[in-house]
């Protein structure tokens, strides 16, 4: 760790500055050469301009079995297109050792865990950002599920409010009003039983219970309402 | 084990005091010792629903305070043997109580009684959430329209939230409803929401209606709370739903429209000769 005043100016010379400057990353998915540079070469005739100087970080991930990695090739390949190699990321130990010797500097150090060892979550699991409420939502209640989908198997009395990030499933009777996509998700939807909700909204667009009443919907039906084209509809499925 | 329970109902005039004293009497007229608690601090009235309103010398305020002790401040009920009568101050306001008072008092109660009745302020305030937080059951107390609806809504949700059962995670606060003044040819007249309209909102387990009565009035203002009228359908209700209270089961009454006699004729000349002309 730097001290503090290494940081600073202090009548030094220069100075050391935390930056993330824009540059490309040039995923390697087929180790051939030729090919490369041959696809290089009609890119740049189509934008001759969009390689001009831009500085290039390779990344050769995708490919497993690229030992032999061949940096310096690569490397003058991409300087004669005009971009600028300046360094390697996510390769494997004998391909870190390629990039020092082609003069490229590995740029993962900063990442030590290697990715293999990183739990692979299950996909059949419930996302833990889902909430499921039970009880019924009374006047003045309010449940929020902040990241992802909110769930009620009970009634949500006038009064009440729920909130999500994503979409609102309601078992009950919804009386009070529902929010979702509260973050901005226009994806976002809300299915309910029965409709005698107060307000609904989806990304800040919402419709009020006089605003609902004109919108004929079957009894007893399950109801999505969702937003599309800037305005909310209501369908039964 | 002592049970306490709290009568609540977030509007005001629905009837908590009225519903407090009659159930105060009716749990100890059957044998249980039983306290009754006025919460409203600043404007106190149970005393004088309970007729005792000349007596109070002490009040729970003082008790919490340590300016007396719970003996000298507990006032013995006249008509009923196992009954006391824990007086509000008049003269202070909610803000004196505490919650460690008031745990104070209702463990010392505790040991003597078997039933709490804690009579809660209107509101949603400090008073009314310090008198339901020790409670081990409610009894919301509505009227058939919709704004005490609402209000019970809201104070059903404070009790599965803000009372010690729901903060420690045990079994929640046990809620009953109590409809007063209800009138069921008003009902038929579509004039008021029925019980089916209320308990679709509310939905937790019914422990009485209460008929709008006159007799309500006038016991409140003799002294005599109204259970003790067992002439009235009002006294009635009330002594079934204590009896319901305390685990019988007791049919629901005066929850048809009374119909006089000259009425139900007509009624019946009308529907005759509805069915001639369809006939014909």
């Amino acid at each position: 760790m730097l001290e503090r005043k290494w940081l600073q100016n202090n009548g030094r010379s220069f100075r050391f500055k935390a930056s993330f400057s824009p540059c490309l990353i040039l995923e390697i998915i087929q180790p051939d050469m030729q090919i490369i540079q041959k696809e290089l070469a009609e890119l740049a005739q189509h934008a001759p301009r969009f390689f001009n100087g831009s500085s290039v970080i390779i990344d050769p991930q995708k490919i497993s079995g690229w030992d032999k990695a061949d940096y310096e090739t690569l490397k003058q390949l991409l300087l004669s297109q005009g971009l600028v190699p300046i360094g390697v990321r996510g390769g494997n130990a004998p391909q870190e050792e390629a990039a020092q010797l082609a003069g490229l500097p590995c740029l993962n150090t900063g990442k030590s865990a290697p990715l293999e060892i990183v739990p692979a979550v299950p996909e059949n699991t419930l996302r833990e950002t889902t909430r499921l409420v039970t009880s019924p939502v009374r006047s003045g209640m309010q449940q929020h599920a902040r990241e992802g989908d909110l769930i009620v198997t009970s009634s949500v009395s006038a009064g009440a409010e729920l909130v999500a990030a994503g979409h609102i499933h309601v078992y009950g009777v919804l009386r009070g009003r529902a929010l979702a996509g509260a973050n901005g998700n226009k994806d976002a939807c809300i299915f309910c039983r029965t409709l005698e909700a107060e307000l609904v909204s989806i990304a800040g667009y919402y419709l009020t219970k006089e605003e609902m009443a004109s919108i004929p919907t079957t009894p007893s039906s399950i109801i999505q309402i969702y937003l599309q084209n800037e305005e909310l509809h209501i369908r039964t499925l | 084990m002592t049970k306490i329970i709290v009568i609540t109902s977030g509007k005001g005039g629905v009837g908590k005091t009225t519903t407090s004293a009659s159930f105060a009497v009716g749990i100890a007229n059957r044998g249980h010792k039983t306290v009754v608690i006025d919460f409203d601090i600043g404007l106190r009235n149970l005393d004088l629903i309970m007729g005792c309103e000349r007596r109070v010398v002490y009040d729970f305020v003082n008790v919490i305070r340590g300016e007396a002790n719970l003996k000298q401040a507990l006032i013995r009920d006249k008509h009923v043997k196992d009954l006391c009568i824990l007086a509000a101050s008049q003269t202070r306001d909610k803000d004196a109580l505490t919650m460690e008072g008031v745990e104070k008092v209702l463990k010392e109660l505790s040991e003597s009684f078997d039933y709490i009745i804690c009579d809660s302020p209107a509101g949603i305030e400090r008073g009314a959430q310090l008198a339901m937080y020790f409670a081990d059951m409610a009894i919301v107390v509505t009227n058939p329209e919709v704004s005490s609806v609402r209000d019970s809504d809201r104070i059903l949700g404070l009790l599965a939230s803000k009372t010690r059962r729901a903060e420690e995670g045990k079994e929640a606060v046990s809620e009953h409803l109590l409809l007063t003044r209800y009138s069921p040819d008003r009902v038929s007249r579509g004039d008021m929401l029925s019980l089916a309209d209320v308990n679709d909102i509310l939905a937790i387990p019914v422990l009485g209606v209460i008929p709008e009565s006159q007799a309500v009035l006038r016991g409140s203002n003799a002294g005599i709370p109204v259970i003790m009228d067992a002439e009235s359908d009002a006294g009635q209700a009330y002594a079934d739903a204590v009896a319901r209270l305390l685990g019988e089961e007791v049919p629901h009454r005066f929850m048809d429209e009374k119909v006089h006699w000259l009425k139900r004729m007509f009624r019946f000349r009308e529907k005759a000769r509805h069915e001639n002309t369809k006939s014909a």
